[in-house]
């Protein structure tokens, strides 16, 4: 195991440079250079500021010099200013990250209470009206995309209803019940479009224990039907969901973009469709860096527990 | 011996590579008529066949089917309910929605369909030969999927959508690094299929056999190992279709995508939610045409694999 994890690990390696080469070629990618933009807020003396600001940020060094000066940087946590907020951009960023990790780890959580019990009720009682609407709903729950989803909630939960505010945040340490007010309809919309898939990955897993043989061994023995399922099946069914939660927890972090901004969340993704919105590249770059990062540690980890609770699979 | 001497060697042969017109006209009778009886053993695929018979005809009939001119603005009947005039109505400026819904159909279709078949394109190639060689060209292939991989949700999406803004592209450039976008991120998956059954069929005897008669590796590669992995590269596709509308919806959504007036499904339902309260109807039916099309590709793609993999129906 731990020459497994030290191995892989070290295949991180490769990986994260992948994506810094990516995420620093794409400002490379921009038109014009820094400078211009920063050069125009400034004013003064042009040529003079140009100079000083070409110097500071290196940009009289070749490509390669400039990428490692940048990685050097990213490394040990500073990742320059933003161009808007002229503030440093990895207070900028952290500070945005509880509130994305809150909302994604509720709309995971509530996924995997919808998602569990229907997914494993749909298996046992398998081909009944129960089974039938588990995968209608499921079906329905990749189809329907989930930023109009989120508008029926609104439309139907704030506007009409008038029961939940329709935007908004409040810090959960600042007042509990007050943040899941607003928690409630960001959470609902991934936790029913994430729900749809692991209700399905639940269901099929389920059905392939159902159908080994120490299932049969169990019964023939004589124990009861409930604890066959509990004790037995569903905790070996329950490794590739889990799994699959966790995945999707990850990429939730950097895909939570689309409702963070309906619903006017201050959440990492949201901060970094903003410095889109005001061309804010430093910011965007060391975003994308930090969630990439994010997700490639958050991916090990999830196969490391899967390995853990899973001694069948071969550490190969 | 060269291609000519095979040919003269098995007349057999050349006679069947140029068959009379109108029997290739019937082979392709027979082959779809094959393929919707295949298709009626999966209820799921037979409805999801019909709804993207349907979406298709749409897309390809639009200039005859839209009723208006899709950007026409007239303030004379702004949002008006469904009516003989408008089948479903006018939006904020006046303008027809179904009509507006037709081409924002038949230009996101068309989108994803490029995307999709561009990542076949580069990503299928890209798998066979790194699994076929092997070695350092393996390790480095693979790594490099790996990385594109680790672009969280839309991010990469939101890269090249910022640097196609930064250059102030217009138009069919915008859609044109759109597609290259969605294309780089969905063809590792086809990538990593291409290469896992290549890794499986490699050791076979028919490879095998090709080597010794002579057949160079890369003529290997993808003159025999590609038609064993098809099926598995259809049902990865059609399924990735609908989660290309999906994105290419959210992005135009967020107002990313091809600037207003032109019909888009996303950004006119982004637009919609201004008047969402006095107006719902506006807002609901880009929401279900994304709706439908999303569910035809994925009906579809599900009763494909439970036709093509009939382990997996069984359960």
């Amino acid at each position: 195991m731990l020459a497994y994890t030290l191995r892989r690990i070290a295949q991180l390696v490769p990986v994260l440079l992948v994506l810094s080469v990516a995420v620093f070629a794409f400002v490379e990618a921009l038109p014009g250079s820094i400078v211009d933009t920063l050069v125009g807020t400034e004013g003064g003396d042009i040529e003079e500021a140009r100079a000083i600001l070409t110097k500071e940020y290196g940009l009289d060094r070749p490509v390669h010099e400039r990428y490692v000066l940048w990685l050097g940087r990213a490394l040990q946590g500073d990742f320059g200013k933003s161009l808007v907020t002229r503030r440093p951009i990895s207070t900028e960023l952290l500070s945005r990250i509880p509130a994305t990790v809150y909302l994604a780890s509720v709309g995971i959580v509530l996924s995997m209470m919808i998602a569990i019990p229907l997914g494993t009720l749909a298996a046992v009682r398998r081909n009944s009206a129960i089974d039938y609407t588990a995968q209608v709903t499921s079906l329905a729950g990749i189809s329907i995309p989930e930023f109009w989803f989120a508008i029926l909630c609104v439309l139907l939960f704030s506007l009409y209803l008038g029961w939940l505010p329709s935007s908004g945040y409040v810090s959960p340490f600042e007042d509990f019940w007050g943040s899941l007010q607003f928690l409630i309809l960001p959470a609902a919309a991934i936790g029913f479009r994430q729900a749809a898939f692991t209700t399905r990955l639940t269901r099929s897993s389920m059905l392939d224990e159902l159908s080994k043989e120490y299932v049969d061994t169990a019964r023939s023995l004589g124990h009861s039907e409930r604890k066959v399922i509990f004790k037995y099946t569903l905790r070996n069914a329950m490794i590739p969901t889990i799994t699959i939660s966790g995945l999707q927890l990850a990429n939730l972090l950097g895909g939570t973009v689309v409702l963070e901004s309906i619903f006017a969340w201050p959440g990492i993704g949201r901060a970094i469709f903003e410095a889109i919105l005001q061309r804010d590249y430093p910011l965007i770059q060391a975003g994308v860096l930090i969630l990439g990062f994010i997700v490639v540690v958050m991916n090990l980890l999830v196969d490391l527990t899967y390995r853990l609770l899973n001694p069948r699979v071969k550490f190969a | 011996m060269s291609e000519l001497e095979a040919d003269k060697l098995v007349d057999g042969t050349l006679a069947w590579r140029a068959p009379p017109a109108p029997l290739r006209s019937r082979r392709l009778a027979t082959a779809l008529s094959n393929a919707w009886h295949e298709l009626r053993k999966s209820r799921t695929a037979s409805i999801g066949a019909v709804m993207l018979v349907l979406l298709f005809g749409a897309c390809i009939g639009t200039p005859w089917l839209a009723t208006h001119d899709p950007i026409k603005q007239n303030y004379r009947e702004r949002l008006q309910p469904p009516s003989e005039k408008h089948l479903l109505g006018t939006d904020r400026l006046g303008r027809d929605i179904y009509s507006r819904l037709l081409y924002g159909g038949r230009r996101l279709v068309t989108i994803a369909v490029v995307a999709v078949a561009l990542s076949l394109v580069v990503g299928v190639p890209f798998g066979v030969l790194t699994g076929y060689f092997g070695g350092l060209a393996d390790t480095i292939g693979m790594r490099i999927v790996d990385g594109l991989l680790a672009f969280p949700g839309l991010l990469l999406y939101l890269l090249f959508v910022t640097v196609a803004q930064a250059w102030k592209l217009e138009g069919v450039m915008i859609d044109f690094v759109l597609v290259s976008a969605l294309a780089l991120a969905g063809m590792p998956e086809k990538a990593r299929l291409a290469r896992g059954s290549v890794l499986a069929e490699k050791q076979k005897e028919y490879v095998e056999a090709s080597r010794a008669v002579g057949d160079s590796s890369i003529s290997i590669a993808l003159s025999q190992i590609l038609p064993n992995i098809i099926s598995p590269l259809i049902v990865t596709s059609t399924v990735r279709l609908g989660l290309v509308i999906l994105i290419v919806a959210a992005l135009s959504f967020l107002g990313l995508g091809t600037p207003p007036p032109t019909p888009d499904w996303g950004s006119d339902l982004s637009a919609a939610r201004d008047y969402m309260e006095t107006h719902p109807l506006i807002a609901a039916f880009p929401g279900l045409a994304i709706c439908y099309t999303v569910l035809a590709f994925n009906l579809f793609g599900d009763g494909l694999r439970d036709i093509l993999d009939p382990r997996m129906a069984e359960r």
